[in-house]
């Protein structure tokens, strides 16, 4: 797994890969890519791919507003906000 | 070197329901930031999506409305990326399997008709807000708008010409409203738009590069980006380089458009089916309900007003054209059985006050009601034609009801035949000359009279019956 | 009269004849846990609220089936208003502001959640070494692994220290640990239990489910936790039975499956014969043994190390320091907030699941990656719904031995991953399965693992209950006791 790779899919998944576990990491993804690679060997042609061991179709709700305002409860526990907003630092588009 | 313009458009479209696509936080629009978010739009720890049915109903309009592959069993995807206002780090939307597929519209441009064919439309949730000019250092996140449910409609890249662009939106904005689904406001947001531009050279099939321009919530804006890309873009291949793909936003202050700053290789969003949320299905029953009850869209609407109300073409297309003024027209004309004089005043003085304050009727203080009861009192001679155009201006610069007007400046018209005449008669002796005149053949001066007598009743005489006294008195 | 390694039947027992007050019960219990802290099985304990539940009862008495049961809850579940870690840096000051569907529902038969148990980190291991709150000890050995994810549940069981524990299972983390610690351990068939507050990891694999002494206290548990609920589209609404109706009723005639793709030869001798010995258990009882092919079996494990890593590298984007969780200190931008936050909140066991997932869901390696191993699954789950046509449960050994060392997996995830060998195909074809004690070798014990079909819950149950009321297995203690 070549190192341009590991660190674009390190980015896309907001993970740092440093000098400390840079190597052991990418060293265990390419174990485990070469371990889940037997897959190759299933013959699974015309297999409609299962994304859920249910075969059923799903339930669904109608349009009524239930939710409450609970800006307080959630503004306090999170780790940074004023009284109306969570915090970030300034995102610059 | 001549170059071909090749254009498609995303358009959000914001559903109306009343809650948003994935739980039942309210959608309403305007309120204090994060008042309107439930624990599933937080996207807390454990919390799962249960899918609104109505969405999918709105959106089946659509396809309904635009010839449309109704697909009856969709599925969602999950689309990943990172971004304050995106609560769970992915966005659930449909990628493999659409609830509506391909459509066409109809548009027109300088008199000319083009169908523009629609590639699909599907159900996506809409993010958050992210405030970045409000706070020191610091960008604020409101959640309220996120999980808001969202049709977005692909076009095919069959757009020529920023004209064409904005009389598609257009067409778009009026199929929404129309059927319901979409309010329609662009102040709100509650549609927007991404441009897709490319050239060509004319003799060539393959298209070129292109850019994305996100986020455009304006017709004059979505006119201007385009053709300031569309040069921004000849400039660059005629000087022999290459169009960079890219996302690129509209500065309206500056009229141009620039690169967004984002890693581009990193725009990989790995697309995978939400194993939250089974298929939905629309069962056959339900979807015969959604056909038949389908609100009229501008086509039918024009040919019901030519047919049943008797209007002409020209009266028909503008007031069929506006939803507001559509049902403005049915309204009035469920309290007042004349179509002729309701489309007179729709197409006659609401129009030019429409045009002179450069607004969108749902943007003026006149409501569908009040205009009913204008129409009525006009009709039951409570007051004239003349008077009602001062009322009308009063009404469009407060908003104030009709009835109340009226009384307080008194403006009801005098239909009382005998003091009418009286009044006459008192003209017609103090003005012998005139009178004298009139017998004698000078017919023009029969307006005097009438101009006597409205002056004396400050214009509130019923100037049918006005006519029918002095015709009457003077012989 | 002691409380200590009694099952649900029996303390309801003692309670109703007044032998000891709600109140008596949870105090010793508190007991029990201060007495083993060296288990470092508990994150959170819930020592005023439960006092006080307990306290209500003995002034009210209630006739709900679990009233006053003392029960540990896996701190994958969201509890309100009590700290929920998930095992995690990242979660460490996390207080939910609502409850999982299944705490409810365990909560409104009666039982008291006395304390929130460590787990592997967000539910990702097999031996419980990789929780940010250290490691669980089996109450077997000094040292010894208790399984995972569910480890802190499994050995507070197995310690006799609460006599049920709620658990979650996705690649075995219900079952793996209940082997490993001598426990009663079931996943049911996916969706007959809320996913509404379970911290999520692999949304198609997860499923919580009873751990307890006996399969009888899992049925009673699994009656309270089942139940349709409309805020988890994926939870069945299918009729939930009473799942101790048929425990007792006999299994004569019952077809046992055996894989012959699971190659026992290859396991320790002393464990192959405790299967054996429980085979020859089974025939005594009636039952019949046939061999079935699952063909597709050798690739359960890597297709689970697809399908799991890619639905929790989405699953996990939430915690972003943003709305809830750790935030690292002072980001100077927002990159360094998500970077920073997440490689400083999540372990490395996390990270490199995170990893593989975006690798196998990234362009160009989607079809090779993810839609394969979809595919792959499909046929797994193909292989058990022909093999079910020809037998009413497969039967094999839970995990290949007993408890194993801390640290003793080394460096090599993969050696790690192999643990879940025979308790993944069941997740993957969504199929109900349980974990009874069925032997012990060096002091440690030895699981039997059932797979039933769908939704047939009942019957492993009955299965399982027939073998426990003909041997004693689950009736053995860590201190080398057999209880009566």
């Amino acid at each position: 797994m070549d190192k341009k790779t590991v660190s674009t899919i390190a980015y896309l998944s907001r993970l740092a890969l440093n000098e400390e576990n840079g190597e052991k990491i990418t060293q265990d993804l390419e174990n485990i890519i070469k371990f889940v690679d037997q897959l190759e060997n299933a013959n699974t042609q015309n297999i409609e791919p299962l994304a859920s061991p249910l075969e059923k179709t799903a339930k669904t709700r109608n349009d009524e507003v239930t939710a409450k305002n609970r800006k307080e409860t959630f503004l306090e526990r999170s780790p940074k906000s004023n009284d109306d907003y969570f915090l970030v630092p300034r995102v610059v588009e | 070197m001549s170059w071909e313009t090749v254009i498609g458009l995303e358009i959000h479209v914001q559903l109306s329901t009343e809650s948003k696509l994935f739980s039942g936080g309210s959608t309403g629009f305007g309120a204090e930031p994060n008042t309107h978010v439930d624990l599933i739009d937080l996207g807390l720890p454990g919390v799962l999506p249960v899918a609104n049915r109505e969405a999918f109903y709105k959106a089946i309009r659509f396809g309904l409305a635009t010839n449309a592959e109704i697909n009856q069993t969709s599925t969602f995807d999950r689309k990943n990326y990172f971004y304050p206002d995106l609560p769970k780090g992915y966005q659930i939307t449909q990628m493999a399997l659409p609830v509506v597929g391909k459509g066409s519209i109809k548009i027109e441009v300088d008199g000319e008709e083009k169908i523009v064919n629609i590639t699909r439309a599907h159900l996506e949730e809409d993010a958050g807000k992210s405030i970045h000019d409000l706070f020191d250092g610091e960008t604020g996140v409101d959640l309220n708008r996120a999980g808001t449910p969202l049709l977005e409609i692909v076009s095919e890249p069959e757009i020529s010409n920023a004209k064409e662009a904005v009389a598609y939106f257009k067409a778009i904005r009026q199929i929404v409203t129309f059927l319901d689904i979409c309010d329609g406001n662009m102040a709100q947001g509650s549609m927007r738009c991404d441009v897709n531009v490319s050239l060509k050279k004319s003799d060539e099939d393959k298209l070129g590069t292109r850019a994305e321009i996100k986020n455009i919530n304006s017709f004059k804006f979505i006119e201007k980006a385009i053709n300031y890309e569309i040069e921004r873009q000849a400039r660059i291949l005629e000087s022999g380089e290459t169009v960079v793909q890219e996302t690129r936003l509209y500065d309206s202050i500056k009229n141009e458009t620039r690169s967004m700053r984002s890693k581009e290789e990193a725009n990989d969003y790995r697309y995978f089916p939400c194993p939250d949320l089974l298929p939905v299905v629309i069962s056959d029953d339900e979807l015969d309900e959604i056909k038949n009850n389908l609100p009229e869209l501008p086509d039918e609407k024009e040919r019901r007003f030519i047919e049943e109300s008797n209007l002409d073409v020209s009266e028909a297309k503008i007031i069929a054209s506006s939803k507001t003024m559509a049902n403005m027209f049915e309204e009035a004309c469920d309290k007042t059985d004349d179509a002729k004089l309701i489309a007179n005043w729709l197409v006659g003085d609401i129009s030019a006050l429409l045009n002179k304050d450069n607004i969108d009727l749902e943007e003026s203080k006149l409501t569908s009601s009040n205009f009913a009861v204008l129409i009525e009192r006009i009709s039951d001679k409570t007051i004239s034609g003349k008077i009602a155009k001062s009322v009308l201006e009063e009404v469009w610069e407060s908003g104030r009801n009709v009835d109340e007007i009226i009384e307080n400046k008194g403006l009801v018209q005098i239909q009382d035949e005998s003091l009418l005449e009286e009044i006459a008669l008192k003209i017609i002796e103090n003005n012998p000359s005139q009178v004298e005149a009139y017998k004698s053949g000078k017919d023009k001066l029969f307006g005097f009279f009438v101009g006597q007598v409205m002056k004396e009743t400050q214009g509130k005489a019923n100037p049918q019956s006005v006519n029918e006294i002095l015709r009457k008195l003077l012989g | 009269m002691s409380i200590q390694f009694k099952t649900i039947n029996e303390l309801s027992h003692m309670l109703k004849n007044k032998d000891i007050s709600n109140k008596e019960l949870i105090e010793e219990t508190f007991s029990l846990i201060d007495t083993n802290t060296h288990l470092n099985a508990f994150v959170t304990l819930n020592k005023d609220a439960s006092l006080h539940k307990a306290e209500e009862l003995d002034k009210n008495p209630s006739s709900l089936a679990l009233a006053g049961i003392p029960i540990a809850q896996k701190d994958l579940f969201c509890t309100k208003d009590l700290r929920t870690t998930c095992g995690s840096n990242m979660l460490s000051s996390f207080i939910p502001p609502y409850s999982a569907t299944v705490i409810e529902n365990l909560e409104n038969a009666g039982c008291i959640s006395v304390g929130k148990t460590n787990m592997d980190e967000f539910a990702m291991g097999s031996s419980n070494e990789t929780s940010f709150y250290g490691n669980v000890q089996n109450p077997w050995g000094d040292k010894l692994v208790p399984g995972g994810s569910s480890g802190g549940s499994a050995a507070v069981v197995a310690a006799g220290i609460v006599p049920a524990a709620s658990g979650t299972d996705t690649g075995g983390s219900i079952r793996q640990p209940a082997s490993l610690c001598g426990i009663s351990g079931l996943k049911p068939t996916y969706g007959r239990i809320s996913r509404w507050g379970m911290i999520a990891f692999a949304s198609s694999l997860d499923q919580a489910g009873p751990m307890a002494r006996t399969a009888e206290d899992c049925a009673l548990l699994l009656n309270e936790m089942c139940s349709h609920d409309h805020k988890d589209t994926t939870s069945l609404d299918e009729a939930i039975p009473d799942f101790t109706k048929d425990l007792n009723l006999p299994i004569k005639g019952l077809k046992i499956g055996l894989v012959k793709e699971f190659d026992l030869s290859k396991l320790d001798n002393e464990v192959v014969k405790v299967f054996e010995e429980s085979k020859k258990q089974y025939e005594s009882l009636g039952a019949e043994f046939i061999d079935i092919s699952l063909p597709n079996i050798s690739l359960s494990v890597p297709t689970y190390y697809v399908v799991a890593p890619a639905e929790c590298s989405s699953n996990l984007s939430r915690f972003d320091g943003v709305k809830f969780g750790k935030r690292c200190d002072d980001p100077k931008d927002l990159e360094e907030l998500y970077i920073k936050t997440r490689s400083e909140g999540f372990g490395d066991e996390v990270k490199r699941r995170i990893l593989i997932g975006s690798y196998v869901l990234s362009a160009g390696f989607y079809d090779a990656y993810y839609k394969k191993a979809q595919q792959v699954r499909r046929l797994i789950k193909n292989d058990f719904d022909s093999a079910f046509k020809q037998v009413d449960v497969i039967m094999s050994p839970t995990t290949r031995g007993g408890a194993f060392e801390e640290g003793s997996k080394g460096d090599d995830p993969i050696q790690m991953y192999l643990e879940d060998l025979f308790t993944i195909p069941a997740n993957l074809a969504g199929l109900p399965a349980l974990s009874i004690p069925n032997g012990i070798v060096d002091n440690k014990p030895i699981g039997l693992q059932l797979i039933g079909n769908f939704l047939e819950e009942s019957k492993l149950l009955q299965v399982a209950h027939n073998f426990q009321i003909s041997t004693d297995w689950h009736k053995r203690t860590p201190n080398g006791d057999v209880k009566s």
